[in-house]
């Protein structure tokens, strides 16, 4: 399974959900194929799920979709245990492990390339409804049921490593940019002030 | 510290609109913790890390709230990271609550608290994050209050920094 295929599959679903990345391929595959306004292109490893998190719990009512990685995850492990025990029923978390840092351009393995399960892990934090999944079917499956129905789901999506993000066009946004587009778009959703001036 | 300070801290954090909070727990500011989780104006999130405690706090400012994370010094080592990547770089709004272990104004200073305590203000200049350093009760209500619009005009975190009276 490639990633780039899993997202073609969810791009066009999106409509008035959030979406936060973390980085590297799927934040350059992500932009390239969705130009939604409640993207957050967070792009720093071990940080979109915790932004994630925040998002659901702020806004309880919306789904906030996550889309991270094997390495990000990895270096992020306490969110498992904090994710469970808030348990928000509007967060969808898609990993896409590779099982490699694929954005040191030469590849490394990451421990998923070993013995360890991302699933298994989440499973052990506590998260009721973490799955894996290793094709396209199974991957719409699992999409299609998260998309449509309230509970917090972590999938991992065992993925071949795919270096196709390296021949699309990145995004020349700043992240700051990013930011107050995002939040003008939840402003005008929302019907509520974010970032106001009280300098 | 004198419950009448952790209550006056809490109710200063209320009224500078702070309405979410995220937190790993310490031992000089604690009685604060129960007083906010009590408060149904104000909603508490355990985190495993500051690390972590920044990123959510940080997700529930651009959803709409206005956040403060509560930690130790400590945990501004710990946390760098995330109030470089996310705090500084996206310009997220952003109070830090840190009970300042090992500064000169510790009152429970020790062998095990200076060293740590010593390097706390350097790193926030390192990482430019403003702070005001309180040792008493003295304004705590417009020192609180100005940290709050500090951060939200500066659009990063702000960090305030508890010792003195508040260490004992």
């Amino acid at each position: 399974m490639i990633r780039y295929n899993c997202l073609e599959l969810l791009a066009p679903l999106v409509t008035d959900q959030i979406v936060v990345t973390s980085l590297s391929g799927q934040k350059i595959e992500w932009a390239h194929l969705s130009k939604h306004e409640g993207n957050l292109l967070v792009g720093t490893m071990g940080t979109a799920l915790g932004v994630g998190i925040g998002l659901a719990v702020a806004l309880p009512h919306r789904k906030v979709i996550v889309l991270e990685s094997d390495g990000s995850v990895l270096l992020s492990l306490f969110n498992l245990p904090t994710l469970a025990n808030l348990n928000p029923d509007n967060l969808i978390v898609f990993v896409f492990d590779n099982a490699s840092y694929s954005g040191t351009r030469i590849s490394e393995p990451t421990a998923t390339a070993g013995r360890t399960d991302l699933a298994t892990m989440a499973r052990g934090a506590g998260i009721e409804k973490a799955v894996t999944v290793r094709d396209l079917e199974s991957f719409q499956k699992e999409m299609t049921a998260a998309l449509s129905e309230n509970g917090l789901r972590f999938v991992v999506c065992k993925i071949e490593e795919s270096k196709d993000h390296r021949n699309i066009l990145r995004t020349d946004m700043d992240p700051l940019e990013n930011k107050y587009l995002f939040v003008r778009y939840l402003e005008k959703s929302e019907g509520k002030p974010i970032i106001r001036s009280r300098g | 510290m004198k419950e009448e300070l952790a209550k006056r801290i809490v109710e200063s954090l209320k009224d500078a609109g702070i309405n979410f909070v995220t937190y790993l727990p310490e031992t000089r500011l604690s009685q604060i913790v129960p007083l906010i989780r009590d408060d149904p104006g104000m909603e508490l999130i355990a985190a495993a890390s500051e690390q972590e405690a920044v990123t959510i706090a940080a997700g529930a400012t651009l959803g709409g709230k206005q956040a403060a994370v509560y930690m130790e010094n400590t945990g501004i080592y710990v946390s760098s990271y995330s109030l470089l990547a996310v705090g500084k770089q996206l310009g997220v709004p952003i109070l830090l609550i840190v009970g300042y272990l090992g500064g000169v104004g510790d009152q429970r200073n020790s062998f095990l608290y200076a060293t740590i305590g010593n390097h706390t203000i350097p790193v926030l200049q390192g990482l430019g994050i403003e702070h005001t350093l309180l040792e008493d009760g003295d304004r705590l209500e417009v020192k609180i209050g100005d940290a709050v619009r500090a951060a939200n005009a500066l659009r990063g975190p702000f960090a305030l920094l508890f010792a003195g009276e508040f260490s004992l």
